[in-house]
């Protein structure tokens, strides 16, 4: 046979990497052994469940893993992959190739973030093997400097990065600008992301490409145009998954929380195996009063999260309500003490947030009593303990408080919520809504008034001290307005513009730029995808002094959502 | 309720079992040709058995495209159903991996395989799909030719051009018909009793259609003639 095919000019060596192959069935790991060994393959290790391969994988660092997606009972292949990239078993150069026996709805499904690196689809034979290997090799070079940037969250640098990459490998164009409208996503820059999305459809109709102007429409508040641009994206592929998703937000921002259902309900048909997806639809049922439905959704959640690290308390919570509207308190008591001992670990919210959901079982229920006794048994626990859950869970809070008869523990909890958010209009009405329910609207608008003034009184002085040029009053100023208000955003942005303007004028030090990442990743957690971060987090890594060797960094993988 | 709770319980298990039956074809196909592959290098084309063994690998290539076209076609290729999954992908990344699937079976019938493709051409297409159905046009190519099959890539205007042609005596005219019948797009047209090619047909067309690009879609057709005088597959992806 003669072949004028030109080899790539960079040879990999296949020879030398370590393998994992992960399949249930003896014959097909044989099968795949020889393939690999054909490569000059040496060091391969085989798993036949997905325990297995996470035993392995806690072990050895392989640059390779051929994983099953269907591995019998236990976790399947996407599990294992989530786990793996959770738990920093694989090398920010690690391929791994998921097998599917067809073509799998997972491959075009579009959540990027928790893709692998290809997909094969059975029989799988020696030369597409290598084919792949080498194009999802390469791709990883490619992409190897704008991971690290992107784990180091210095989006800007990333975006940089993409830009130039994308004259010099034309194969990974299209990749490369759907990282770019991701990066610039997260760096609060929706035109920029516009702008890309719309390069990527002047070649061609992707869909995630048209989904994502969607997103941008549904950011921006256009929701019809959002709701119209994702129904024509389901139409062109309807096991575009991530569309029935964001379409299901679309119908929740809109209050139509039926069509949201509606929209949830499918998308769990085709792909019935997603942690967030089928919590989303609990709750969603839950808002409903579809109390069936819910305790379908959240038993399942509850189920497939056995396997997932993407597991969430929120089901088991959800749960509980489910019990109690069915009349079943007891029930739910039983979920609420499972709730706190399967997750009390890393989620230190997790007694409030399960006593919090008992007030809400009694109150619905109708057994005022106890319901006033779960309230007076918060009111002891956050007087215990000087910190404050999220924003939600606070205003989750204050209402069942009000709702139970306790009356200074939620006023405490809203007026930290005002002064925490001074500047967030939106979330201020909110709170005012909650004071107007419990029949406290003057005294809540003076209370408000209040605490929006403490926290501007602080910002100010502190943006004073930072323009007059005292730069140590200011950043010492500033610590101590975040001792006080912990949460307030524009206070930690100030906080962090301060500790970079600090070491523009007086040097890096090591210290002050700990303390910068440490309140900029602070205020991402707290709300994800602001331009001022991106900005920011850009500032802080140019006044890193030169030549500092970088750790390397897992690479992008989000939590659950 | 219970009724598609039933089909549920149905596709899982039909599914489960086509898992099994490719794993079982995979390994069949892949013991075959590592003998093969171990055997030839001698020339060995003079001991029956090996030809025999050819023969074999030849019919297990059939027995797994067919297979492969009937579940697809089972999960709805063409239909809006399908995961259907386009990347942008080199040409000759395509071509590549067309060789590297025929390279055992030409290798043992003794035929030269002939690539040509432009090394800097990209095209946005499903992979896999692509890939099978230009294999399984080398494989159908296998019975027509006399020795040497040629595979092309090339640009043509705002489509891409993938030819499969051999220097056999040309295909008969039943087959020319049923292409065309294929490539008229009248789906009734291909007779499944009377025609083994008409899956294959059907199925690439299928594929074919389902590129589609500002208002454009792909085509399929057969002819005789080419660069070697004999049969032509000609898959046109916009």
């Amino acid at each position: 046979m003669n072949s004028p095919i030109e080899r790539k000019p960079e040879q990999i060596d296949w020879a030398s990497k370590n393998y994992l192959v992960v399949d249930d069935f003896i014959g097909v790991r044989q099968l795949l052994r020889e393939s690999l060994r054909s490569l000059g393959a040496r060091n391969i290790d085989q798993a036949a469940s997905g325990g297995e391969a996470i035993a392995l994988l806690a072990k050895t660092r392989y640059d390779v893993v051929l994983c099953d997606f269907n591995l019998g009972d236990g976790k399947n292949g996407q599990q294992v992959l989530e786990e793996a990239r959770a738990r920093h078993f694989l090398l920010p150069s690690s391929v791994w190739m998921m097998v599917s026996a067809e073509k799998s709805v997972e491959s075009v499904m579009g959540a990027a973030e928790h893709q692998p690196d290809a997909y094969l689809v059975k029989p799988i034979t020696e030369g597409v093997l290598l084919t792949r290997l080498n194009r999802a090799w390469h791709r990883k070079q490619v992409f190897r400097p704008i991971d690290q940037a992107y784990a180091e969250k210095d989006y800007l640098r990333a975006a940089r990065l993409c830009d130039e990459q994308i004259g010099a490998s034309r194969v990974h164009e299209i990749d490369l600008l759907r990282m770019k409208a991701r990066l610039m996503e997260k760096s609060g820059e929706p035109e920029k992301a516009r702008e890309t999305y719309e390069r990527v459809l002047s070649q061609r109709e992707y869909q995630w490409a048209r989904a994502g102007l969607a997103k941008i429409r549904m950011a921006n508040g256009e929701l019809e145009q959002a709701r119209q641009m994702f129904l024509g994206v389901i139409a062109e592929n309807r096991y575009y998954i991530d569309a029935y998703d964001q379409l299901a937000q679309v119908y929740q921002n809109m209050g139509k929380y039926d069509e949201a259902c509606t929209i949830l309900e499918r998308a769990t048909k085709l792909s019935p195996n997603s942690v967030p997806r089928q919590r989303n639809l609990g709750q969603v049922c839950l808002k409903l009063g579809n109390v069936a439905m819910a305790e379908r959704a959240f038993r399942k959640c509850i189920a497939i999260g056995e396997y997932s690290v993407r597991k969430t308390p929120d089901a088991y919570l959800g749960m509980a309500r489910v019990c109690g509207l069915k009349n079943d308190p007891k029930e739910a008591l039983v979920l609420l003490a499972a709730a706190q001992r399967e997750f009390g670990a890393e989620h230190p919210d997790m007694p409030l947030r399960a006593k919090i959901t008992e007030g809400l079982v009694y109150h619905e229920s109708g057994d005022y009593r106890h319901a006033r006794k779960a309230g007076d048994e918060l009111e002891v626990q956050l007087n215990a303990r000087p910190e404050r859950p999220d924003v939600p869970t606070c205003l989750e809070m204050a209402t069942l408080l009000f709702a139970v008869g306790v009356k200074d523990a939620p006023v405490e909890l809203l007026c930290y919520v005002a002064r925490n958010n001074h500047d967030n209009a939106v979330l201020l009405d909110e709170v005012q809504a909650i004071f107007e329910k419990a029949r406290m609207g003057e005294e809540g608008a003076a209370l408000i008034r209040a605490s929006k003034k403490e926290a501007s009184d602080l910002m100010n002085q502190g943006v004073l001290l930072w323009k007059t040029g005292k730069l140590d009053e200011a950043v010492a100023w500033m610590r101590s307005a975040r001792n006080k208000l912990p949460n307030n955003q524009r206070i930690l942005f100030n906080a962090a513009q301060v500790l970079v303007s600090h070491m523009k004028e007086k040097g890096h030090d090591e210290l002050l730029a700990a303390e910068a990442h440490e309140v900029l990743a602070h205020v991402d957690q707290l709300q994800p995808g602001q331009q001022r971060f991106a900005q920011l987090m850009e500032q802080l890594a140019a006044l890193a002094p030169k030549g500092e060797t970088v750790e390397e960094m897992p690479p992008p993988s989000e939590p659950a959502a | 309720m219970d009724d598609t709770q039933h089909s549920q319980q149905l596709a899982l298990f039909l599914a489960s079992t086509a898992h099994d039956m490719k794993n079982s074809i995979s390994v069949l196909s892949g013991t075959l040709e590592r003998l093969l592959d171990g055997a030839s290098p001698q020339a060995g084309s003079a001991d029956p058995r090996l030809a025999q063994m050819a023969q074999m690998l030849y019919q297990t290539r059939r027995l797994n495209d067919n297979l492969m076209q009937l579940l697809a076609l089972y999960k709805k290729v063409g239909q809006p159903e399908y995961p259907f999954d386009v990347q942008p992908i080199p040409a000759s990344e395509l071509a590549e991996q067309v060789a590297s699937l025929g390279r055992v079976l030409l290798q043992s019938r003794g035929i030269v395989f002939d690539v040509e493709v432009d090394p800097d051409l990209i095209w946005h297409v499903d992979e896999d799909l692509i890939v099978g159905v230009v294999s399984h046009a080398v494989n159908n190519a296998v019975n027509y030719t006399h020795d040497r099959i040629r595979l092309a890539l090339r640009r043509d205007g705002e489509v891409l051009e993938i030819r499969v042609e051999d220097n056999g005596g040309g295909y008969p005219q039943a087959l020319l018909d049923a292409g065309a019948e294929a490539m008229s797009g009248i789906s009734s047209g291909v007779d499944f009793r009377t025609n083994s090619a008409g899956l294959g047909l059907y199925f690439a067309r299928e594929v074919a259609r389902m590129h589609r690009h500002r208002g454009r879609h792909g085509a399929v057709r057969l002819e005789n003639g080419g660069a070697f005088g004999g049969g032509c597959f000609i898959l046109t992806l916009p």
